[in-house]
């Protein structure tokens, strides 16, 4: 008898303490769940403790303090990050992603926030020069799965012989050893790859298909878009990229000034 | 047969086995080794059967040495037949296919011949039935038989049995040495390792007691077995056969 | 119940259960997006058909030569075969496609990346196989060679009449398994661009984004392979099965 009713009171306890903690919690903003590859410097990395960092990183922080949510860095591999998104598992994706018609097809995007293009990683001994002298049958070319580089080499470069890897270094690799032409991805990475492996080969910086970056999102997301989109506008005016361009790229900015290459943001 | 054996060492790594193991027997056709497990008496059986070399000594039927070169030893083993305590056969043949793989993939018998020449014996031991069965589906006592028949079948000078009951129990035992029995009715010359003390009295024509890797006694089975006047040999019988 | 009824009422209790899954996710099925690329997965899958059946050949003959010299008495050659055993199960294939291709391969100037790749998976799964024919080897009496031995058989009789025979019954259902393992590792090739079925599967999903799509029919396909395999293994013991 005592103990019945000792038992009833436990659960209704428990029952009560539950209900009270979703309603504090429904009450606050969930947090803003943001998915990148933390495999991109300076964009997208880690820091030597192996806490996220990089210009993305920064810019989802900024975006969380206005939005006034936390910000939960979720490190996904770059062709698992739509599928994320779709499935819910994040909320939205700034990992240096570029808004295609194809993905739009599948996702919403952002206005955009930087402007950057394609280029090539070209091997010491390969005689390419350009995009165009890739499209023949004896080449080899790299690329990244699931980037704009790999969907523009198996578009336009159908006779050339493709190389699908999984990760950047990878695909660097292939180009130093001789394995590969060259390597299709962004001109700042080309850039910094270049200065790695100098001996091993050279860069063709000037983008030949440019290409601009946004936060993607899910279709049906219309209200977090405007915020995002608010949020840019308000953060470029601020002189925010600017700051982050200092911070993390002052000797490429300063490079590609010199080679009278437009820089990004 | 005549076996003479002189000075006979065998080892294994570092551990001696045989130690000089003499014998000479007479003109005999069932000769019985006896003796305490460890003594040798497997080893010295093994090395009659032509399966291991010793180190030193050497071994003489009716005259004949036992070569020491492997080539020549396989030979000396077609000629003669062994059975051990257990797994004889080849699991993954049936029991008339274990009798025929001697007699047609070394004595050069085509299928016919061979068949022709164990129908006999199988009929004789009462096995006959039991030839289409793996081992798997044969009795212990069943299996062994059929193991001595294998070695029957190619037309041995002797035989060389190693416990051949000693993994089955009294009943299937009985069976195996009334199978030996009658072998030795027919002729058949062999040398037997076995603790079954009244099969030996019976059957042996002479008896050597192997121990401490010598030969420590030697005669007709009566002598040894139950008048022995070595000590060792006297005390190892007291005790399995009270 | 005959075991066949059994086995497709789970299955279908499987499948019913994997579909409730899927209902219950909000997700906008594309299947015309990847039907569009289904050639690539034809070409992939024969990809993987020929290096499964490549390294499966060169494995078994890897696993074999390895066995003897980890059986062999010479002290040298047995060691050679304990350090390959014990290097390759003890380090990932991952590990051994990488470092095998970008650096060993590069080293001996080996360039073809298929070649390398069924040279490594062989390598990989030759290690296990090794194990395998040992222990079946190890598990046949001595009593077996003695009788081989004994009834005058030579060598090479012994071990074709009598060894063999037994060796294969036992090792099959382990050597039927790794046969399997092998083909779905083959996957891993993927890391160093071969064009194999996980690659193409990999590249429709990511021009496409219809992961589940892209994936569902890799899936099926493996078991395209393996099922097989699995059944012709378990029909060979049943038919050749003895006790000892």
């Amino acid at each position: 008898m005592v103990m019945r009713s000792f038992v009833s009171i436990l659960c209704g306890g428990l029952l009560g303490c539950l209900l009270f903690a979703t309603a504090t919690t429904a009450s606050a903003a969930p947090p803003l769940r943001v998915g990148m590859e933390l495999s991109y410097p300076p964009f997208e990395m880690t820091d030597p403790q192996g806490r996220p960092t990089g210009v993305s990183v920064k810019l989802a922080e900024a975006l969380g303090r206005q939005l006034d949510r936390e910000v939960v860095i979720e490190n996904i591999a770059f062709d698992g990050l739509i599928p994320a998104l779709k499935t819910g598992k994040i909320d939205c994706i700034i990992s240096s992603m570029t808004a295609t018609p194809e993905r739009s097809r599948s996702i919403a995007f952002s206005d955009p926030y930087l402007k950057t293009g394609l280029a090539l990683l070209v091997g010491k001994e390969s005689p390419v020069k350009s995009a165009a002298d890739l499209d023949a049958p004896g080449r080899t070319i790299a690329v990244k799965k699931g980037t704009t580089g790999h969907q523009y080499a198996s578009t336009s470069l159908k006779k050339a012989r493709l190389l699908v890897l999984d990760k950047e270094s990878a695909a660097v690799m292939e180009v130093a050893q001789g394995k590969a032409d060259a390597f299709i991805y962004d001109s700042l990475s080309v850039y910094q790859n270049q200065k790695r492996h100098a001996e091993a080969t050279r860069a063709v910086l000037r983008p030949f298909r440019e290409e601009t970056w946004a936060v993607g999102l899910r279709p049906g997301d219309t209200q977090l878009r405007e915020q995002i989109n608010d949020f840019l506008k308000q953060f470029r005016s601020e002189g925010g990229f600017e700051k982050l361009g200092d911070e993390f790229l002052p000797e490429e900015k300063a490079a590609f000034k010199a080679q009278d290459i437009p820089f990004y943001f | 047969m005549l076996l003479d054996i002189h000075n006979l060492v065998q080892r294994f790594g570092t551990t001696t086995v045989l130690d000089g193991l003499a014998l000479q027997t007479g003109d005999v056709r069932a000769l019985v080794l006896v003796g305490p497990s460890g003594g040798g008496k497997s080893t010295l059986l093994r090395i009659l059967a032509g399966l291991d070399v010793p180190v030193a000594g050497s071994v003489a039927f009716d005259g004949e040495q036992l070569p020491r070169d492997e080539p020549a030893l396989r030979e000396y083993r077609r000629t003669v037949g062994t059975v051990f305590q257990a797994y004889n056969l080849f699991p993954h043949l049936t029991a008339l296919e274990n009798l025929l793989m001697p007699l047609i993939h070394v004595h050069g018998l085509s299928q016919s011949e061979a068949r022709a020449r164990v129908r006999e014996p199988l009929e004789r031991f009462g096995l006959a039935d039991h030839a289409h069965k793996r081992p798997a589906e044969l009795s212990g006592g069943q299996k062994q038989r059929i193991a001595i028949l294998r070695a029957l079948v190619v037309q041995p000078k002797r035989l060389f049995l190693d416990e051949p009951t000693s993994a089955l129990d009294p009943e299937m035992t009985a069976e195996v040495l009334e199978m030996i029995g009658e072998l030795k009715e027919l002729g058949t010359q062999f040398v037997l390792v076995t603790h079954e003390m009244g099969f030996a009295r019976r059957a042996a024509d002479e008896v050597a007691f192997v121990g401490d890797g010598r030969v420590l006694a030697h005669g007709p089975p009566a002598e040894i077995i139950d008048r022995s006047d070595v000590p060792r040999v006297r005390s190892f019988f007291a005790r399995i056969l009270s | 119940m005959p075991r066949w009824l059994a086995h497709t009422i789970v299955v279908i209790l499987f499948a019913a259960l994997i579909a409730l899954a899927f209902s219950r996710v909000d997700y906008a099925w594309n299947w015309a997006g990847v039907w569009e690329y289904r050639q690539k997965f034809l070409q992939g899958f024969g990809v993987t058909v020929a290096l499964s059946l490549a390294s499966l050949v060169a494995s078994t003959l890897i696993g074999i030569v390895a066995a003897v010299l980890l059986g062999s008495k010479n002290v040298m050659l047995e060691a050679v075969g304990r350090v390959y055993v014990e290097l390759i199960r003890g380090t990932p294939l991952l590990v051994q496609l990488l470092l095998g291709f970008y650096v060993v391969a590069s080293a001996v100037g080996l360039e073809n990346r298929y070649v390398v790749g069924v040279l490594v998976l062989a390598l990989f799964s030759g290690a296990y196989m090794a194990e395998i024919f040992r222990g079946g080897l190890a598990a046949i009496p001595q009593t077996q060679r003695d009788s081989a031995r004994a009834i005058g058989l030579t060598p090479w009789q012994s071990l074709r009449l009598v060894i063999l025979p037994q060796a294969v019954r036992l090792v099959l259902p382990a050597v039927a398994g790794q046969f399997v393992s092998l083909i779905k590792d083959s996957s891993l090739l993927s890391v160093i661009a071969v064009s194999e079925f996980t690659l193409a599967a990999q590249e429709v999903n990511s021009f496409t984004y219809s992961t589940l799509e892209s994936y569902l029919p890799l899936a099926a396909g493996y078991l395209l392979l393996t099922l097989p395999l699995s059944a012709l293994s378990r029909l060979l013991e049943r038919r050749y099965r003895y006790e000892m």
